[in-house]
């Protein structure tokens, strides 16, 4: 195959993503300013701190410890974290900074730990296993739970490179078709008796967003009639703190708001090995239409009658140009749902609750 | 103005055959005796009548030593900030009216020197070394093996078109003369400099005649000097100054004159494009 084209995640920005599941209270990307300014914005909102060492051009000449030293007792003196991880950018780790000499020479006597990543790593997944495999060393992840996360992140490789975003040599970004079609298909697979399963697989806090799919698949069956089965990957007792906690948020809220799902399998940082769980689950309920939101191409047997509903513009494209039909693009979900402690609607739940009705 | 000025960083020169300017660098293993073979190649132009410019693009930093009187003189990394706002801030004035550049660069295991020299030649640009000191040749004195990009970058953007390495027949020093000239001859792309000779700075190993030239050969190159050991070098060194400055009438001195001739001629702008 030809080199994939299409711009991908990047290890450094998994790093500190990584870095905010393990519950870090400051992430120090030692590089430039504008390194993973973007991410960081939105790692805020999430409650991490970030930070930069701001390296310069003289820094690239004649080294950037200096600068994360500074930048360090600042962080210690501004925000009084308990534990900090110093990132590794392009820039620092070509000039071989030592990031774990500056660690201790700024001497802050707080958990500090140097996450050696940079963006020519390759799949942006060993950006996070690196953050992982610091984490246990620094002694905040367990051997075990480490092990379990690389697990998951090399299967979330693998399946892009299979079925998602690392399997074309270039995927065009496209905001999507509008909801329309796909809400009249599923509000007349109802009308008309069907059986209609809706599966939501996770990709951690994205729960908060995709959840909205099944509660609003839910209402539209309780109104239009047919029968509706929900299956989610939200396991409360899997995975690191944080995760355990999205995916109690969300089941609580759904059960509030009188949703039933009705079969979970796998927590939320599981999203890429919930598939087959999941499947069986609803197999099992023998449905006529299939409702995947969330990564739909880690369901086994995704195809192309199913309605697909994904936050990737990229991947979108892929879904629609591989003859799905009933693709749509919930495109910025990220943005949204950084920070949410509660299920934020989607465009295609309140286009379904309107087409079925009902008010969103 | 009548044309917009080359970006920085790119070259870029209208053209470095019709700027008027011998432009040479001086590459070969570190120790081999570069930064001496350049400052009399210097001296002796500067004694011819040339304006010479000398850049040492070697993070140590002391290239140009035997042109200011043994002493190092600040580098125009150093002065990087606040910006150095004219040439006259980044060097300094030697023997004959020879202008001396040191790059300069990180302490050893820190940063990254090629980064400097980068910059250092940038900054250089900027300033339009060139422009303003109107030199009849140039001469990059560049540290070692070509290990990184950074030390390519006197073959690249136009900076130097003749390249000569300074080797010994020692077994070392020929290796790392092998490794820069498969750099030259990888990096060869049309605007970029070429191979134009070999300077033996001999050590007195037996057969080393033999051994440079046949090394030569294999390069594709001639030798285009042999410089004999003599200790003649190590006094004026231990007084700081060239042969050509502190022994005029010297052997030594003669050669060095003549293998300034033999490098300009070598180097002359005039000479087509091979």
């Amino acid at each position: 195959m030809s080199p994939v084209i299409h711009p991908r995640p990047n290890p450094i920005v998994a790093a500190m993503y990584t870095l905010r599941d393990m519950d870090v209270d400051v992430a120090v990307v030692h590089g430039p300013a504008g390194c993973g300014f973007m991410a960081a914005r939105m790692l805020e909102f999430a409650g991490m701190r970030v930070a930069t060492s701001g390296m310069r051009e003289k820094d690239l000449i004649y080294g950037g410890s200096g600068p994360l030293v500074e930048t360090l007792r600042s962080v210690a003196e501004r925000f009084d974290p308990r534990t900090v991880a110093v990132v590794g950018t392009c820039a620092s780790m070509i000039i071989g900074d030592d990031m774990a000499a500056a660690i201790r020479k700024a001497d802050i006597g707080r958990t500090v730990f140097p996450v050696d990543c940079h963006g020519c790593m390759g799949d942006n997944t060993r950006g996070a296993i690196r953050a992982i495999e610091a984490g246990c060393a620094a002694g905040i992840v367990s051997p075990g739970e480490a092990e379990r996360q690389k697990a998951l992140f090399r299967a979330t490789t693998e399946m892009e490179r299979r079925r998602g975003l690392t399997s074309r040599e270039y995927l065009q970004p496209v905001p999507g078709p509008t909801k329309m079609a796909v809400c009249r298909h599923i509000c007349d697979s109802l009308r008309e008796g069907k059986r209609v399963a809706a599966v939501m697989l996770g990709k951690k806090e994205l729960a908060y967003r995709f959840a909205d799919v099944l509660a609003a698949v839910d209402e539209a069956g309780k109104a239009l009639g047919g029968e509706t089965f929900l299956a989610a990957n939200l396991d409360p007792e899997k995975g690191l703190p944080r995760i355990r906690g999205y995916a109690r948020e969300v089941s609580s809220e759904l059960r509030a708001r009188g949703v039933e799902v009705d079969a979970v399998e796998g927590g939320l940082d599981e999203y890429a090995v919930a598939g087959p769980a999941l499947k069986e689950a609803v197999d099992g309920f023998r449905p006529d239409l299939l409702v995947l939101a969330g990564i739909p191409h880690a369901y086994p047997g995704m195809g192309e009658g199913d309605v697909l509903i994904t936050d990737q513009p990229r991947q979108l494209s892929g879904y629609i140009s591989s003859g799905c039909r009933y693709a749509v693009g919930e495109i910025s979900s990220h943005s949204m749902v950084m920070g949410a402690h509660s299920i934020v609607p989607t465009e295609t739940g309140d286009t379904l609750r309107q087409t079925a009705g009902l008010s969103p | 103005m009548d044309h917009c000025p080359a970006p920085i960083g790119l070259g870029g020169r209208d053209s470095i055959e019709s700027d008027g300017i011998a432009r040479i660098a001086l590459y070969g293993k570190g120790g081999i005796g570069k930064s001496t073979v350049a400052s009399n190649v210097s001296a002796a132009l500067a004694d011819a009548g040339y304006r010479v410019m000398q850049i040492g693009c070697d993070p140590k930093a002391d290239s140009t030593r035997l042109l200011t009187g043994g002493e190092r003189i600040g580098t125009v990394l150093e002065r990087m900030d606040p910006e150095p706002s004219g040439l006259e801030d980044i060097s300094s004035v030697g023997y004959g009216g020879v202008l001396c550049v040191e790059c300069g660069g990180p302490r050893p295991g820190t940063g990254c020197a090629g980064r400097g020299i980068m910059v250092a030649l940038e900054t250089l640009d900027r300033l339009g070394a060139t422009e303003s000191f109107k030199p009849d040749a140039i001469i990059y004195d560049v540290l070692g093996d070509v290990v990184c990009g950074g030390f390519a970058m006197p073959i690249r953007s136009g900076y130097a078109r003749d390249v000569f390495i300074v080797t010994s027949g020692e077994a070392m020093s020929l290796y790392a003369a092998g490794n820069i000239a498969s750099a030259v001859r990888d990096l060869g792309e049309s605007g970029y400099a070429r191979l134009s000779g070999v300077v033996q700075n001999s050590k007195g190993i037996s057969g080393e005649d033999g051994l440079v030239a046949a090394a030569a050969a294999g390069m594709g190159a001639d030798v285009v000097a042999r410089i004999l050991r003599s200790q003649t070098v190590q006094d004026c060194e231990a007084e700081g100054v060239t042969v050509v400055e502190g022994r005029p009438r010297s052997e030594q001195a003669e050669a060095y004159r003549s293998l300034s001739k033999t490098i300009l001629e070598r180097a002359a702008p005039s000479r087509g494009d091979s």
